[in-house]
């Protein structure tokens, strides 16, 4: 149905072919009017599954245990939060503020360290990469480990497949709301890691405003060694550079530390076969010697002659 | 930036606050305001970063508002008492409305929320330009308003001083700092406006000195925490020294010309039969007092771990100006035994 038809059809009977969209546009024109789908927070839909039609309402569960243990939870970390003001910037003294220089934010000392951790691979998409997650020995570090396959899953709209990846949850303070990292007193990531010698691309996510930012990800490579000596691995902040959707971006800026959400570890290197990443912890530090603001230049990209 | 345009919009930002301060009309005085929000969206987006960019279209969405809210109200007035003219509103509704409309403009509590991310989003010498210019032209309107309610007004007042307290006490960021302690100040505006607005005028004027030192020392230091302003005494130490004074201005303390806003105003709420007010107001400047402490705590009353002796760095002659520091630093500390010279400026 074209354009020119919709605009003679009455508001009832659109609303009817609404139902069957694929059918009133084409293929090259997104949906204009979505009626049942919120457009803000979609779950993944694994490509080559139909959507799922359904109103808000329908997908939620009542259970009267679950609400209250949710109250007193939220109000206890409202509370927490209260509390931690009269303290100093988030929860410390100002003193420590102003001294600290190194921070360790993700330590991997027990299984519950693991909750913070989600693991996902190209079975989302229906490849055939596995990955996994657990604690190393003596509880000390964590090991991810799996199979990369880079078979494309047969839905007809794939083309290329083979990662897997793992990334830090959204910090979450009372009532559901986000906490973000403040790490503007550092300029470096530190990583103890000891890898299998694969390039692992370290993807930094930070907090942001728009819709059309929702993949934006600062990244960086990181060269494991292999081998059985740990490797100290230091990265200052001023060499992650923006990438939407795993593309570099030609419009490129400095990551700002003080609104930063998660950090992930993806691997994509298009070698079939085991890997594993130890990672012993995962900090932030200050080097004093590091004076760069930003590693990379932007130049004019339409110069007029 | 182009220079012509650079000139072309600080232009349109005189323009608007001129054209907003000699009306008498209310669509001019609007129209002088929206002037003033387009002239610093390319300035406040000048930077590009994907946080300047949310920081303007955050400003813009609110200052839109609040610009077509002030556009109804003033309609909904012309409508009921059949004239346009600013100083003669009369009904207490449009009134009311336009007063919780310039709030929004402004940042006042309990619609201040914009204030610290928009100015956290902005590069320094933007945010001193939201911080002071951009206050002038909504102030106008408010002081040429019949204060009609007295309970919003005192409500707007005390809760910004509060909010602008309680808000910035466990801030690290310099400009979320600073953008609390402009809504404390414009509490302290407020809460005097329908008594003696000459004194409202008086606190503005030097609030924008005071604030002007503050944002000028920071810009000079190219520093924008808590931690990295504690590194200014290795690049400017004699700015590093005076600072503290200007803090403590900025907080009221006598004798410097912070305390001189802050004195006439409680006296005048005194004799407004008006104890309480003044009270929470003089409490909750305390708690932006502890913040303003701090910074100079951290600025001048300790040295970083970092620069060890042998370590300081080259002391090269900044490219800086330095000639709007030293005016408004002096203007912050030396004002306040020329009191009755500067209530005579600003008597209405």
């Amino acid at each position: 149905m074209s354009l020119v038809q919709m605009s003679r059809l009455s508001v009832t009977r659109l609303a009817l072919h609404a139902q069957n969209h694929h059918l009133l546009l084409s293929s090259s024109v997104s949906p204009l009017i979505t009626f049942k789908r919120t457009m803000l927070q979609d779950p993944y839909r694994r490509p080559g599954q139909p959507k799922e039609n359904k109103f808000p309402w329908e997908k939620i569960n009542f259970d009267l245990s679950k609400g209250l243990a949710g109250i007193k939870k939220h109000f206890a970390l409202l509370k927490k939060e209260f509390a931690d003001r009269w303290v100093g910037p988030e929860g410390k003294p100002i003193i420590e503020h102003l001294l600290e220089q190194n921070r360790v934010v993700w330590e991997f000392r027990g299984p519950e360290s693991l909750e913070d951790w989600v693991v996902s691979s190209d079975r989302e998409i229906g490849g055939h990469s596995e990955a996994y997650l657990k604690i190393g020995r003596n509880n000390n570090t964590c090991l991810l480990y799996g199979t990369l396959n880079s078979t494309p899953p047969r839905d007809g709209e794939t083309r290329y497949s083979g990662y897997c990846t793992m990334k830090s949850k959204q910090q979450l303070s009372s009532f559901d709301r986000k906490k973000h990292f403040d790490w503007t007193s550092f300029n470096t990531l530190h990583l103890r890691v000891r890898g299998d010698g694969r390039p692992w691309m370290i993807n930094i996510g930070f907090e942001t405003y728009f819709s059309h930012q929702k993949d934006d990800l600062y990244s960086y490579f990181l060269y494991t060694r292999g081998g059985p000596y740990w490797q100290d691995v230091k990265i200052p902040f001023s060499k992650f550079f923006l990438t939407h959707r795993g593309r570099i971006q030609d419009d490129q800026h400095c990551l700002w530390l003080d609104k930063v959400n998660s950090i992930g570890f993806t691997l994509g290197d298009k070698a079939d076969g085991p890997f594993q990443l130890e990672i012993d912890f995962i900090g932030v530090c200050k080097d004093y010697a590091h004076t760069e603001e930003f590693a990379y230049e932007v130049y004019k990209r339409n110069p007029e002659v | 930036m182009n220079p012509f345009t650079l000139a072309l919009l600080f232009f349109g930002l005189l323009l608007g606050t001129t054209i907003t301060l000699t009306s008498s009309h209310w669509l001019v005085a609007w129209m002088g305001l929206e002037i003033n929000t387009l002239a610093i969206i390319p300035l406040m987006a000048k930077q590009h970063h994907p946080r300047a960019t949310e920081a303007t279209t955050k400003y813009f969405l609110t200052q839109a508002t609040a610009a077509a809210t002030l556009l109804f109200a003033s309609t909904t007035n012309a409508w009921l008492t059949g004239q346009w003219d600013i100083q003669l509103m009369t009904h207490p509704i449009p009134t009311t409305i336009i007063i919780l409309a310039l709030a929004l403009k402004i940042g006042l509590a309990p619609l201040h929320t914009w204030l610290p991310e928009v100015l956290q989003g902005l590069d320094l010498f933007t945010g001193l330009i939201l911080s002071t210019w951009q206050k002038l032209a909504p102030f106008s309107l408010l002081l040429q308003i019949p204060a009609a309610n007295q309970q919003v007004l005192i409500l707007l007042g005390l809760a910004s001083t509060l909010v602008g307290g309680w808000g910035g006490l466990n801030q690290t960021q310099l400009r979320k700092i600073l953008a609390y302690s402009s809504i404390a100040h414009l509490g302290w505006m407020l809460i005097i406006l329908q008594f003696t607005p000459s004194l409202t005028l008086l606190a503005l004027i030097t609030y924008v000195i005071m604030t002007s030192s503050l944002f000028l020392i920071f810009n000079y230091n190219t520093t924008t925490n808590i931690n990295s302003l504690a590194t200014a005494w290795a690049k400017a130490p004699l700015l590093t020294s005076i600072a503290p004074l200007l803090l403590l201005s900025l907080g009221g303390l006598p004798p410097m010309t912070g305390f001189m806003p802050k004195w006439l105003i409680l006296q005048e709420l005194t004799k407004q039969q008006l104890p309480m007010t003044a009270t929470i107001a003089a409490l909750t400047a305390l708690l932006s007092l502890y913040f303003y402490l701090r910074l100079s705590y951290a600025m001048t009353l300790t040295i970083t771990p970092n620069n060890l002796a042998n370590t300081t760095p080259w002391r090269l002659p900044s490219m800086k100006r330095a000639l709007p520091i030293t005016i408004t630093a002096l203007s912050t500390t030396l004002l306040l035994p020329l009191a009755p010279a500067m209530l005579a400026l600003v008597t209405l």
